[in-house]
């Protein structure tokens, strides 16, 4: 193909302008709509919305030719795209990204109450023509994303643990990007829930906060495995707490006890939910949001991918690595004397939740692990641990071999020092860590 | 003379001046479309001129000498307003001198259009910048017409009918 490549006219793509698309009728009558979406699929393909039954529609069933009319949002260059009608898809990835493109632009033009995708309908881009015309001149590429890759590359090589990766992919999303709320949230593979190991930007971290599949803009992304991208804001993919509570009316009350709020912005004017995967899992989801429109292109988009995935790699390569510990430095001296007023934990086995003068602190496989240090700390007087021995301990029921025991102890390190820091876990080697009790504890089952 | 198939709101917002697609299709049935840089009624909306950039539309032009066939979209960006007309007789000719001040006050309207929806008028004259003797008037009478405006009622036929 000569000419421009879809490559080359995704700022066309992106839903600011409505394009316009030509079908032809079996009768020969041509028939001119204006459409709300031309996705970019990859290189070869894009899908338009299928919004209503009409005549559009009806054409392209009987005749596949169709050609769209796009324009540059910024220099009001005219592409014309000949393309050809494959298939519709009603669900999965591509569905879900233009569902919630779609939600964007339509509370952007006020026809939140009409559009409504029914399919993403997939064409064969067969030929691009770069139209003619006298075009304003293109604003100079974006700068940097290039760096802001290498950087971030750097950064993680550079990690020796987790909490050092999910730092770097904090920070580099902070000095390169200027994102100013980020969160990353791992899955929880047995309840299917994801949970927040790392934050920034918001006034409280909701270290442990959960989201369940399918909810807002990461439960999307993660359940499609595809990047989720709202430009506006929109009250389709809200997430908050009064959201979860009408969804799961059966929570249990011990449930809402043990419920982190969930940190993110009330009204998000643009968010980014990109899955991290590794050798085809799902292990969690990067997720950015601002509170102004338009703020993450698509180049935003393709960063944040190259991101997640360097993460999914790093992570699984460190679960690897701390499997098998290098041995302990040796102790640095005497151990602080545990004093004060005594701690009293108390632990519920139904659900795991470990709660400190009777504030809620942590549940599931984190308040296993805690429950399961407390007890070797009080009844055995040891305070040295490995990553493997927990795996193997069959009280601590982590749902299955590949789940990811460092992020566990990263957010129990994280809301202890949030929430009890008379409690602590000091990483002492690679798959190594050592509790530390600074007053006494009292453990209370039940 | 038929009776006009629009009503008085709708021919007052296409007389005004706002956005016009332009559809055809060649023998293959294969379709053509460009957006139109400027439009004007005649005879209470029973004729209707639409203009086009012919460098911008060979395979337009070529399709509607070759079928006489038009469909023309006019749509008031701010509301999604929309109406949508077809012809199977349109004719073609160069445009004139005297089409120019129809051309000045439609880029003028269209400014103000897209301006509401948040598009700076430089946009607007970029998009819609030509040269006279480059355009083509397209003129027709209508055949049908059909409320395009999206939702419950979209697709409705307004007044005309097939052959």
């Amino acid at each position: 193909m000569n000419g421009p490549q879809l490559g080359d006219i995704r700022p066309c793509l992106e839903g600011a302008i409505p394009a316009a698309m030509a079908t032809c009728g079996e009768d020969g009558m041509p028939n001119v709509a204006y459409i709300s979406q031309v996705y970019y699929v990859d290189e070869r393909h894009v899908a338009l919305s299928f919004q209503f039954f009409n005549k559009t529609r009806r054409n392209i069933l009987a005749n596949p030719r169709a050609t769209v009319l796009l324009l540059h949002p910024q220099t009001a260059a005219f592409y014309r795209l000949s393309i050809r009608y494959l298939r519709t898809e009603t669900a999965g990835p591509l569905f879900e990204g233009m569902k919630a493109q779609l939600a964007g632009i339509a509370s952007h033009t006020g026809m939140q109450d009409v559009f409504r995708l029914r399919g993403s309908d997939v064409y064969e881009v067969e030929q691009i023509e770069a139209v003619q015309g006298h075009p304003l001149p293109a604003p100079p590429p974006r700068a940097g994303m290039l760096t802001a890759v290498r950087r971030y590359s750097e950064r993680l090589a550079r990690c020796t643990s987790l909490d050092e990766a999910l730092n770097a992919v904090l920070a580099t999303l902070s000095d390169f990007m200027g994102v100013e709320h980020a969160m990353v949230l791992m899955l929880d593979a047995g309840s299917q829930r994801l949970y927040t190991v790392a934050s920034c930007g918001y006034p409280t971290s909701g270290i442990g906060s959960e989201i369940g599949m399918g909810q807002g803009v990461i439960g999307v992304a993660a359940r499609e495995r595809t990047p989720v991208r709202i430009t506006h804001m929109t009250n389709a993919y809200l997430y908050s707490q009064a959201m979860r509570s009408s969804f799961e009316a059966a929570a249990t009350d011990a449930e809402a006890l043990t419920e982190i709020p969930y940190p993110g912005l009330a009204q998000p004017h643009s968010q980014l939910a990109v899955p991290v995967l590794s050798a085809g899992r799902l292990l969690g989801v990067l997720f950015v949001e601002s509170l102004n429109d338009l703020q993450f292109g698509f180049e935003d988009e393709d960063m944040l991918v190259a991101m997640a995935g360097h993460l999914g790699a790093i992570l699984d390569l460190m679960q690897a690595s701390t499997e098998t510990p290098e041995p302990a430095p040796p102790a640095t001296g005497p151990l602080a004397e545990a004093a004060g007023a005594p701690l009293r934990l108390r632990h519920f086995g139904a659900n795991d939740s470990v709660f400190v003068d009777n504030a809620y602190l942590i549940k599931g496989v984190a308040g296993a692990i805690l429950w399961k240090l407390l007890r070797d700390y009080v009844e055995l007087g040891r305070t040295e641990f490995s990553n493997r021995e927990l795996r193997l301990d069959a009280a601590i029921r982590l749902p299955d071999v590949t789940d990811n025991l460092e992020a566990r102890l990263v957010l129990l390190r994280r809301r202890l020092a949030e929430n009890s820091p008379h409690i602590r876990i000091e990483k002492t080697g690679r798959g190594l860590f050592r509790l530390v009790v600074r007053r006494p504890v009292e453990l209370i089952e039940g | 003379m038929t009776a006009p198939l629009l009503p008085p709101d709708l021919l007052a917002m296409m007389d005004r001046g706002v956005s016009v697609i332009v559809g055809s299709r060649d023998l293959a049935m294969r379709p053509s479309v460009m957006r139109a840089v400027g439009s004007s009624l005649a005879q209470g909306g029973r004729s209707i001129t639409v203009y086009l950039s012919r460098r911008q539309s060979s395979q337009l032009l070529q399709d509607v000498a070759a079928s006489g066939h038009v469909a023309v979209v006019f749509s008031e960006p701010a509301t999604h307003r929309t109406v949508q007309l077809k012809a199977r007789h349109a004719t073609m000719r160069n445009a004139q001198p005297s089409d120019e001040p129809l051309l000045a006050r439609y880029l003028e309207s269209m400014e103000r259009e897209i301006q509401r929806v948040g598009h700076p008028p430089a946009l607007t004259r970029a998009m819609l910048a030509h040269r006279l003797d480059d355009i083509v008037a397209i003129s027709f009478e209508p055949q049908e017409a059909f409320d395009q405006t999206p939702g419950a009622k979209a697709g409705t036929l307004l007044g005309g009918s097939a052959p």
